[in-house]
């Protein structure tokens, strides 16, 4: 964990590649002679004069040029099967507002708002994972884990069965979030971020908010309990168009924000000394952080319900794929978005005609994967 | 082929449904004004008692969602059509709504509470009837059943169906009333840990109520809401009245009835040791609506009351 | 010191008498308080002697039933978690976090689709599919050292957990009137439940008790740890085993009669060590009266809370469960059992 191990790791950032000025980062700056680029990375930008040049890593973007090709790929997948099974190019030619109005409707108007809606949910909960988890410094310290989800899902459930209160899911949602979040800091706060004794903390406030839930579920009639059933498992049939608009904002909201918070993040999954040392004040971006996190979970579960695992299996993918010399924020996002459409896709088309929601998929992928994390003898958390 | 075909007799569907709209007829909707097909021939319906109201004008839908608490139509309706043919989009918790794209239908009958953002979808693909009833009460099944057989073209079958219904249940309430028989009644579910009160503003009780007897909830059910929440065992005496129904979400009944009598609390009761408890069909007591499922009711009533 | 060490043996004498003492007042408030129309001071002339049969059927036909229930669920459960926390050498370890009530839950679904009705539901199906979780999560524990850390424990049981409520949910998706009852079975209540189902788990429970007072003395010898235990000439892995038997039969029990109620396990045994410390075997004695006490006092202020309907009991369990998990985690050193 020396100075020097950390360098290239200030100047890269996925795809999006960080603009650094060398002056700051202090390598050869002043040099006349043209330096060559860290192993692994390209530069972009001048060799000289403005001092400024741009430094990619390659294997970022192989990775998030495969994530990408990945998610497309499934994308249309996602948009031929169905109860009714249509050609890629059929798909194509529908989505330029070419082909007959059948296969139009069915693919604009069906399939492709719950595409873009698994994209979106898939993105937010992985991107809120990666970002809880580099907080936490703890691989298993999802907004999911911690109970984020179940506040959320405890207050969005509430507002569909009616109790007195009649805001809007997303807002419930949020309202939901926001609570299970401070309920868990504050109660863990003696004990710290790190660690596990945290994250137990958080199972407690989320078997809390399960009960309630479950109780809210029991009292009211059959027909309102299928009504809230979504925001028990978490499912992309029932979504409301306007909490994924909301959900769409916030994300590219969050991610730009992630983007700009992606050198704090690298450096704060070192000790607390170390990133204060490297001018980071680690307090307002702890903050900054979890607040990022807790939004995007509860816009997501607002649109989806809690769909579990996938803020832990989409920062594992990234992880597993790129370098561990910063933290994979974009390729994060893509794999989120990527296991949130093969999932719905499975849960669509598996057991046909007969619909399993995506959090049913996900937690039985996704549990298992757990298990085989805790399983694994331990490493480095972050 | 299969697929050009549907295709180009879906596009004829739409087509038409807009060229024809002058000769279509114009129905008052809870989504406003809805021009239907004359002589609507593929029906789906997304509702217990659109299905009902449908078989009862003599006409025979397409495609149907399932019964609550089941993968098919209730069984009653095997004694009126062949529910094999019937082709399931759905459960009543959600309809599939690419497998009835896949029917091209030319009418949708719908429950009223169909959340707006399904009816969006839905009437792109065919004209969609919700009807126009908010909340709950005991005759809205009637408006319901005649605006679905307004939108099927079938207004007089329909009416002729609930006044064959009204007719009965006078008669009933009459045969009931010489033979002395009557007074208060519930309809409760029996869960495990005790019986939830159903509303007195159901379907179900709405029928009770015309065969003469008293339905009374005792407070007990919030507004709005089909049931109570689960009733204490030491407050069964709350639903000690003369007749006491006894339903479950499915057929079993009796199973539910065998389920309570384990319990002393309920054997105690009056009504019990009367053996006036009637054991009934879920399928037709909770969750269907419309003058044949009232027509099994009263059936169902006039058996136990008048042996 | 021996001096010292006898008092205090005195001491927690007196304490258990008194814990005994509360445990019969609080069987007593919970004759007398219900949702219904009888009022304690109705209950109490009638069990002074007055001649009411409204009250004496309430009292004696419901109120005393599940007050026995209440009594033979916590006792269960305090001790089975108890064991289990000794046995995995854990304070968090707890049948409901580790998913052991989630195993029990899972096979009640899976009976109830597969056509048993929820009120003839056999007891063995909840027993199997207890010891079924219970194995799990242990043997995933005893892989790889992943239960030396107690919260890694913990994790894994909520994973499993996790993927067993999943596989729940989606048993119950394709058969909708199970789904309707299920809702209700799976918050834990007292509501309903019939001395008939006590009988029935009774024998279990007593085979429980005997190879608990047989497993005692060695179980203590094995905190010790496993080599000082084998010194001693105990087989350890033999003796997990009965405990595993044990929590499974009690849990699986518990979870049978009244449905899954979490925290006790935990809740009962963090309590107990603070009267008892870490001797296991004072521990289990003090789980006895503290187990019945916590489940009647959470089962009274369920029913007088929204009268005349009940709470049910595992949203209060999990209410007041929470903040003791939380506070055993913030403590500044979780004890190695």
């Amino acid at each position: 964990m020396t100075l020097r191990w950390l360098k290239p790791a200030f100047r890269k950032q996925g795809a999006a590649a960080l603009v650094s000025k060398h002056s700051s980062i202090g390598i050869a700056a002043h040099d006349d002679v043209p330096v060559k680029p860290p192993s692994g990375y390209w530069r972009l930008g001048e060799r000289s004069g403005s001092g400024v040049s741009i430094l990619i890593e390659r294997r970022a973007v192989w990775v998030n040029s495969v994530l990408i090709l990945a998610l497309v790929l499934a994308g249309i997948t996602y948009l031929c099967l169905g109860s009714l099974t249509l050609g890629p190019r059929e798909v194509i030619s529908a989505l330029a507002g070419q082909g007959d109005m059948m296969t139009g409707f069915m693919v604009q108007e069906l399939r492709l708002p719950r595409l873009i809606a698994a994209c979106l949910t898939g993105g937010a909960f992985a991107l809120a994972g990666i970002l809880m988890q580099t907080l936490a410094r703890n691989r298993l310290a999802t907004p999911g884990i911690i109970g984020i989800d179940n506040g959320a899902t405890a207050f969005a459930v509430a507002s569909v069965v009616g109790m007195s209160v009649s805001l809007a899911p997303s807002a419930m949602a949020l309202t939901g979030a926001v609570t299970a979040a401070v309920l868990t800091f504050g109660l863990a706060a003696g004990s710290g971020t790190q660690g596990y004794r945290f994250i137990v903390a958080g199972i407690g406030v989320g078997a809390v908010f399960g009960a309630i839930t479950q109780l809210l579920l029991a009292r009211v009639a059959i027909d309102t309990a299928n009504a809230a059933y979504p925001w028990t498992v978490g499912s992309l049939n029932a979504r409301s168009g306007g909490s994924v608009q909301l959900l769409g904002i916030g994300l590219a909201l969050g991610f730009v924000a992630a983007l700009a918070l992606a050198r704090s993040l690298t450096v704060l999954r070192f000790s607390e000394a170390t990133a204060s040392g490297l001018g980071i004040n680690t307090g307002a971006r702890r903050i900054q952080i979890l607040l990022l996190s807790v939004v995007l979970t509860a816009l997501a579960v607002a649109v989806a319900g809690p769909v579990g695992m996938v803020g832990l299996i989409g920062p594992e993918i990234a992880r597993a794929l790129s370098t561990p010399r910063h933290v994979p924020v974009v390729a994060a996002t893509l794999a989120g978005a990527l296991v949130m459409v093969l999932a719905d896709l499975a849960g669509r088309t598996l057991l046909a005609p007969i619909e399993l929601p995506v959090g049913i998929v996900t937690a039985i992928i996704g549990g298992p994967w757990l298990l085989w994390i805790l399983m694994r003898p331990q490493r480095s958390h972050a | 082929m299969l697929r050009t075909v549907l295709r180009l007799s879906l596009t004829g569907v739409l087509l038409s449904s807009l060229a024809a709209n002058a000769q279509a007829r114009e129905l008052d909707t809870a989504f406003g004004e809805v021009a239907v097909p004359d002589t609507p021939e593929r029906i789906v319906t997304l509702y217990e008692g659109a299905l009902d109201a449908s078989v009862a004008a003599g006409v025979t839908p397409i495609g149907a969602i399932a019964t609550r608490g089941g993968n098919e139509v209730a069984t009653y309706m095997g004694e009126h059509i062949d529910t094999s043919q019937l082709e399931m989009v759905g459960v009543a918790r959600e309809a599939n709504i690419e497998a009835i794209l896949r029917l091209q239908p030319d009418l949708i009958l719908a429950a009223p509470q169909l959340p707006e953002e399904q009816y969006r979808l839905l009437s792109r693909i065919a004209p969609t009837v919700v009807p126009n009833s908010t909340g709950l009460s005991k005759e809205g099944w009637k408006d319901e059943s005649r605006i679905f057989g307004q939108a099927l073209g079938k207004d007089a079958e329909i009416n002729e169906a609930l006044e064959a219904v009204e007719q009965r249940a006078a008669e009933l309430n009459q045969r009931l009333s010489e033979a002395k028989v009557g007074g208060t009644a519930y309809i409760v579910r029996w869960m495990p840990a005790g019986p939830m009160v159903m509303s007195s503003e159901l379907f179900s009780t709405g029928v009770l109520a015309s065969a003469g007897l008293t339905v009374d909830d005792q407070g007990l059910v919030k507004e709005d809401s089909a049931h109570s929440d689960i009733l204490s065992l030491e407050n069964l005496s709350l639903i000690d009245g003369d007749w006491l129904f006894l339903a479950t979400l499915n057929e079993e009944g009796q199973q539910a009835l065998d389920a309570a009598k384990q319990s002393s609390a309920f054997t105690r009761l009056n009504v019990v040791e009367q053996d006036h408890v009637v054991p009934v069909n879920g399928q037709v007591w909770s969750s269907a609506s419309g003058p044949l499922a009232a027509q099994a009711l009263l059936d169902d009533i006039e058996e136990a009351l008048l042996p | 010191m021996k001096v010292a060490l006898i008092t205090r043996r005195l001491e927690q004498r007196t304490l258990l008498a008194l814990l005994l003492t509360a445990l019969v007042a609080v069987s007593v408030v919970s004759l007398l308080v219900g949702a219904g129309t009888v009022s304690p001071s109705q209950a109490l002339s009638m069990l002074l002697g007055s001649d009411d049969s409204e009250a004496y059927f309430v009292v004696w036909e419901l109120r005393a039933p599940r007050t026995l229930i209440g009594i033979a669920v916590g006792m269960a459960l305090g001790v089975s978690g108890a064991l289990l926390q000794a046995v995995a050498r854990n304070p968090l370890a707890e049948p409901g976090l580790l998913g052991v009530s989630a195993g029990a839950a899972f096979a009640v679904a899976l009976a109830l689709v597969l056509g048993a009705s929820a009120a003839t539901l056999r007891i063995s199906v909840a027993q199997l599919g207890a010891l079924v979780g219970c194995l799990c999560v242990l043997g995933v524990a005893r892989w790889r050292g992943v239960g030396n850390d107690p919260i890694r424990l913990v994790l894994a049981g909520a994973a499993f957990s996790a993927l067993l409520g999943a596989m729940t949910s989606m048993i119950l998706l394709f058969d909708q009137r199970s789904a309707d009852e299920v809702r209700f079975w799976v918050i834990g209540s007292l509501a309903g439940r019939r001395l008939e189902d006590l009988w029935a788990v009774l024998p279990s429970m007593a085979f429980c008790t005997v190879l608990i007072a047989l497993i005692a003395r060695p179980l203590s010898a094995l905190a010790l740890g496993e080599r000082m235990a084998s010194g001693l000439g105990h087989h350890p892995q033999l003796i997990r085993a009965m405990v595993v038997l044990c929590v499974a039969l009690l849990v699986g029990a518990a979870t049978a009669i009244a449905g899954p109620i979490i925290f006790v396990g935990l809740v009962v045994p963090f309590i107990a060590r603070a009267f008892a410390g870490p001797d296991i075997r004072r521990t289990l004695w003090f789980c006895l009266p503290i187990g019945p006490l916590i489940i009647l006092a959470a089962d009274i202020i369920s029913r007088v809370v929204v009268s005349p309907s009940e709470l049910p009991l595992g949203v209060l369990t999990a209410l007041c469960g929470a903040p003791v998990l939380i506070a055993a985690v913030r403590a500044r050193r979780l004890p190695m059992l």
